[in-house]
């Protein structure tokens, strides 16, 4: 008898992943393939919109390299805890459950870096990939997230990062479970960059829910809309040309930059302002 | 991957995984269920870290640890992770009404840093003396 069976062992894991989203209603992802669009930032506002409205939402940063959730929504410095069942994931603003390699690390200046045995460093490109789609994994198997209305999934920049996540989470194949959320800015080269990333994950059989334009002009003090930071009235032309539902353009709101860096998503308290409006209208789409 | 004992014509089975101590090779046993023919199988550094890659084990696992893959293969570092602590303390009256004068949106995450304390701390009970103590232990203000 073959007592590795490493196929049973991958079957096990995606058992694992199957019971612990059976208690999840919907899976959002939140993605780009271009880097610097806003993603995290407006993963944690809507995660802040959807749990005001008294949905239970859990977050999970699958960026390993660039984890920013946990701050983003008041969760750092807390202690992971082992359990019968898993691994609590942290508590951050509004309840809203957290998992993310920050939380791993144990303090700001320790990068992320995978153990390689001796003499292998230039090899670790071989396998980082692999250990690193396999983190993503256990971040959804081992987290206790518990009865949730919505986990949002915060992913790197990269046009092939769907099809990881995909392979593991099936709900966000179908609109009825779940499906994807592509952020773009109103600039061609990031047009460029997200059209391809879509097609990605068409190939992928994303559930595509619609495009949201982040950067969409610049406000006022007042926080009404005021300029343009890029050609505008983009958005929405992009979304029809690449068959996709336009969700909603968000202005850049520098409080938004200031809430986020303070963990406490900017919606809490600017509900009102053009970019809240338009943010919490997106998340009515999900 | 299978090996077949050539005298017998039987798939081998496998007895034991053996890590090197630099844990960059590890030597896999199997053996011949009829005749007892042995064999082992010694990986080099780079697949025995491509299988460490995958979340499995070698010889198998009956239940692996929650976020085993990660918390093993973290280089240099000691992951911020603890076993549980104990069963959830008890909130007095007087300490839930502490917390409900703290914003809505947060109450949540002070609930958990002072349920935290408090079971490492043995306590059973959050009263507002030991929300007190947690704040001046922990550095917290304004809760």
């Amino acid at each position: 008898m073959d007592k590795s069976n490493v196929l049973g062992q991958v079957v096990a894991q995606r058992e694992r992943i199957g019971a612990r989203l059976a208690q999840v209603k919907r899976v959002i992802a939140i993605m780009s393939g271009k880097g610097g669009v806003g993603k995290s930032a407006l993963t944690a506002n809507l995660a802040a919109a959807l749990a005001l409205e008294g949905k239970a939402v859990g977050v999970l940063d699958a960026d390993i390299h660039g984890a920013s959730a946990a701050a983003m929504l008041g969760a750092r410095g807390q202690k992971l805890e082992i359990t019968s069942d898993g691994v609590r994931p942290a508590i951050g603003v509004c309840d809203i459950r957290v998992m993310s390699m920050d939380l791993f690390l144990p303090d700001d200046d320790t990068p992320v870096r995978w153990q390689h045995p001796g003499g292998l460093a230039a090899d670790a490109f071989v396998w980082r990939g692999s250990l690193e789609a396999n983190a993503v994994r256990e971040f959804i198997s081992d987290t206790e997230w518990g009865d949730l209305d919505y986990l949002l999934l915060d992913l790197p920049p990269g046009a092939d990062r769907f099809d990881t996540v995909a392979r593991l989470v099936p709900q966000l194949q179908n609109l009825s479970t779940g499906g994807a959320v592509v952020v773009t800015i109103p600039s061609q080269v990031s047009h460029l960059v997200v059209r391809r990333a879509i097609a990605a994950a068409h190939e992928a059989g994303a559930g595509l829910i619609g495009l949201v334009e982040n950067m969409a002009g610049y406000v006022n003090a007042t926080g009404e809309v005021a300029g343009e930071l890029f050609p505008a009235g983009r958005g929405a032309a992009f979304a029809e040309e690449i068959g996709v539902p336009h969700l909603g353009s968000i202005p850049f709101d520098p409080r938004l930059a200031h809430e986020t860096d303070n963990g406490r998503p900017f919606i809490l308290e600017h509900a009102e302002s053009a970019a809240g409006r338009a943010i919490l209208k997106i998340a009515e789409t999900l | 991957m299978k090996f077949v004992c050539q005298s017998d014509n039987t798939v081998m089975e496998f007895v034991e995984t053996v890590n090197a101590e630099n844990g960059g090779s590890m030597s896999i046993t199997f053996q011949c269920p009829t005749c007892g023919r042995a064999v082992a199988m010694v990986t080099n550094a780079g697949e025995t870290q491509m299988v460490r890659s995958l979340g499995v084990t070698i010889g198998g696992a009956a239940s692996p640890e929650p976020m085993a893959m990660i918390r093993s293969a973290l280089s240099g570092q000691e992951a911020p992770v603890q076993t549980s602590a104990g069963p959830e303390p008890v909130w007095s009256e007087a300490a839930l009404k502490r917390l409900a004068a703290a914003p809505t949106f947060v109450q949540g995450m002070i609930r958990r840093i002072y349920s935290d304390y408090a079971r490492q701390k043995g306590y059973t009970e959050i009263t507002p003396a030991v929300m007190s103590e947690a704040r001046d232990t922990l550095g917290m203000t304004g809760m």
